[in-house]
């Protein structure tokens, strides 16, 4: 080990037989042998890395990547298969709060009870119990029984101890969303403080902002394996615009399901619609409303590539692609967009007319039309699509105020609407 | 060695858990801390109508020579039915936190112990209201039992609270265990009762000792045989050394089993 390490993890492996069907009764192992079987699950593989003493490390990776696990085999609840993990000091989890509370003692006895599972002794936690009792901000309420708290009063009373036990590692799993804001702030100054006097602190969080401000360095698991490893804000932002990708391919693999299914299921429907569409609706309130002279076939949003999707990043082009047709010759038609958000907020819209540009449709009964964007500079969210046809002079011909909705992605941590590009700089 | 230097460092946690145990065991109830004694007092009052009244037989004071028993076997049968689930029951603070996991079979049996060692103080009692004298040199050997039983207990109870983790079965198993035992343990009867030929067998019970030297402290009011104390510290420590060389392999995977 290296004299400036505090926690070195070499080569570590780590997989759970998962049993496909587990049987344990007699009855089961006698009868159904064969289904007993289980597979081997690597959840982790390889990993490697090393933090020095006074550092704060992050753990970083989507639910299930293994993170906890890693955790785990550092506060030694497991143990790992191959590979090595050595560490010099004390070692406090913060993974479970409040273990071995007993709610029918008192606040006080169960600082006791708590601050001893972490391997204190009784002159010890003497010592600590008012900086426990102030930190927990619990004082009235020390001396009555823990099942008579709130379950902010309970997780305060749980960390105060996890915290005040002095520690020369300190592990943390997720827990900084414990009670109100100023117990946060309270909370995060005292890790400040705990890193500064020199503790090891290895985290695992999915708050990027806490990663960038608080750890110098992240790690990055995926599938058990290390992305990457490195400076935190380098290594979130690569972890963070993987997270987009994937997300936005996700909501687009749900909507092509979801078409596939409708198609399967909508085919009378088509009939009624046809139907539908020679009376002439004025209500702005339905669906879509307009003379009908010229309809929308079908309007698709696709993203940079030409893909027909449902969720697009927001720091890419994207386009709408116009499916029409004409019931009735008409010379020309303008086609119009526009953009709303969840609140219902009009982001944008445009249309033909507005653009200088003309669509000559004499002479025609069907068509297509692209739109192109640059891309939205939104901060990302749930938007609504309203797409119409409308006449020359502005009279509605196929009118939608909610297309579709769809979604856009930003990778940005900013608050408001929109994305623009913003420098600081100190005088 | 080094689990020495461990389980030192987790006393309080030991101290804590037999504490919680201890106390909680009768929250909420209306007398309390009062069921310790009451328990056994109860148990002794049941004896005694059913052994002088009804199940009468020609050993003197019948219900105190099984009282004296008794109580060191219901202490280590808690400890091999009741402790066989504790590593279970605290499977939670198990999965989640890191401590020796030696700590909670130590706790659960010394809870148990002292239990029994309260227990013990209405016995005494029941002793001293019968008219049976309680020689010092008898009394000294006292301790020395004590320890020898708790050791016996915790071996068995590091066993079977490990095995019961990755096999359920076996804490209900336990049960009839426990039961059959105890007829094969001179609880109920003396050794001198048991056939000439069956005695061999019963030597090879680790609790056979240990219950003969109860009652010779307890009721006979002598100093238990030094062959009978023998064989009781060898089966202490063959039990310890064995149950905890198989905790420790099994306590790795706790965490994945729970």
């Amino acid at each position: 080990m290296k004299p400036e390490n505090t926690i070195e993890v070499k080569n570590i492996t780590k997989s759970f037989k998962v049993y496909l069907d587990k049987g344990r009764t007699l009855k089961e192992l006698a009868l159904f042998s064969k289904r007993r079987r289980f597979e081997n699950r690597r959840v982790l593989d390889d990993v490697s890395f090393e933090v020095q003493k006074g550092e704060a490390i992050a753990l970083i990776g989507h639910n299930g990547c293994g993170k906890s696990t890693t955790l785990k085999l550092l506060t030694k609840i497991m143990y790992p298969d191959t590979g090595t993990i050595e560490m010099r000091g004390r070692v406090s989890s913060l993974i479970e709060l409040g273990a071995g509370f007993h709610p029918d003692m008192s606040g006080r006895e169960n600082i006791y009870i708590n601050a001893s599972i972490f391997g204190l002794t009784k002159k010890e936690i003497d010592a600590r119990l008012d900086d426990i009792i102030d930190f927990s901000e619990l004082w009235d309420f020390i001396d009555n029984p823990v099942r008579t708290y709130s379950s902010g009063m309970y997780m305060r009373l749980a960390f105060a101890v996890a915290i005040n036990v002095n520690a020369d590692i300190l592990l943390i799993d997720e827990i900084l969303a414990v009670g109100d804001a100023n117990f946060q702030a309270k909370c995060y100054e005292r890790m400040q403080e705990l890193k500064a006097s020199g503790v090891t602190i290895v985290l695992v969080t999915h708050d990027m902002n806490t990663v960038k401000t608080f750890c110098s360095k992240a790690v990055w698991i995926n599938k058990g394996k290390v992305v990457t490893q490195g400076k935190s804000a380098d290594v979130v932002d690569t972890y963070l615009s993987y997270m987009n990708e994937q997300r936005i391919a996700l909501i687009n693999e749900e909507r092509r399901r979801h078409a596939e299914k409708e198609q399967k299921t909508e085919e009378p429907k088509a009939v009624i619609e046809k139907k539908e569409y020679k009376s002439l609706t004025m209500d702005p309130t339905a669906k879509h409303y307009g003379n009908q002279k010229a309809v929308i076939r079908k309007c698709e949003l696709l993203n940079c590539e030409g893909k027909p999707v449902e969720a697009i990043a927001s720091d890419e082009v994207f386009y709408l692609r116009f499916e029409y047709e004409l019931n009735e010759p008409l010379d020309e038609l303008v086609f119009g967009m526009g953009i709303f958000n969840a609140d219902g907020l009009w982001i944008c819209g445009t249309n033909t007319q507005l653009a200088g540009v003309t669509v000559d449709t004499r002479g025609r009964s069907s068509g297509t039309l692209i739109f192109e964007s640059t891309p939205l500079w939104l901060l990302g969210g749930r938007f609504t699509l309203q797409c119409s046809i409308i006449e020359a002079d502005s009279t509605p011909c196929d009118y939608y105020n909610e297309y579709m909705k769809f979604t856009v992605v930003g990778k940005w941590r900013e608050s408001g609407i929109i994305h623009y590009e913003t420098k600081w700089y100190e005088q | 060695m080094n689990i020495f230097k461990e389980l030192y460092a987790y006393r309080e946690m030991i101290f804590s858990l037999v504490h919680r145990d201890l106390k909680g065991r009768y929250k909420g109830s209306v007398l309390g801390f009062a069921w310790t004694f009451l328990n056994p007092l109860l148990q002794l009052a049941v004896y005694t109508m059913v052994f002088s009244i009804i199940l009468r037989n020609n050993i003197k004071d019948f219900y105190l020579f099984l009282f004296v028993a008794l109580v060191p076997w219901i202490f280590f049968n808690t400890c091999i039915t009741g402790g066989a689930g504790c590593i279970r029951a605290q499977g939670d603070m198990i999965k989640k936190i890191y401590f020796p996991r030696e700590v909670i079979p130590v706790s659960f049996v010394t809870s148990q112990f002292v239990n029994m060692c309260l227990s013990l103080l209405v016995v005494f009692a029941a002793l001293l209201l019968a008219g049976y004298p309680l020689r010092l040199s008898a009394l000294i050997w006292m301790p020395v039992v004590m320890v020898i039983e708790y050791f016996v207990a915790l071996g068995m109870t590091f066993l079977v609270s490990g095995v019961t983790v990755y096999w359920r079965d076996v804490e209900y198993f336990m049960g009839i265990i426990g039961m059959a035992w105890q007829f094969a343990t001179p609880v109920m009867y003396g050794l001198e009762q048991v056939p000439e030929r069956l005695v061999p067998f019963f030597r090879l019970n680790p609790m056979t000792p240990v219950i003969v030297a109860y009652r010779d402290i307890l009721y006979y009011g002598r100093a238990p045989q030094m062959e009978t104390l023998l064989s009781a510290v060898i089966f202490g420590v063959v039990i310890v050394a064995v149950g905890y060389m198989v905790f420790r392999h099994l306590k790795k995977h706790f965490a994945e089993e729970l």
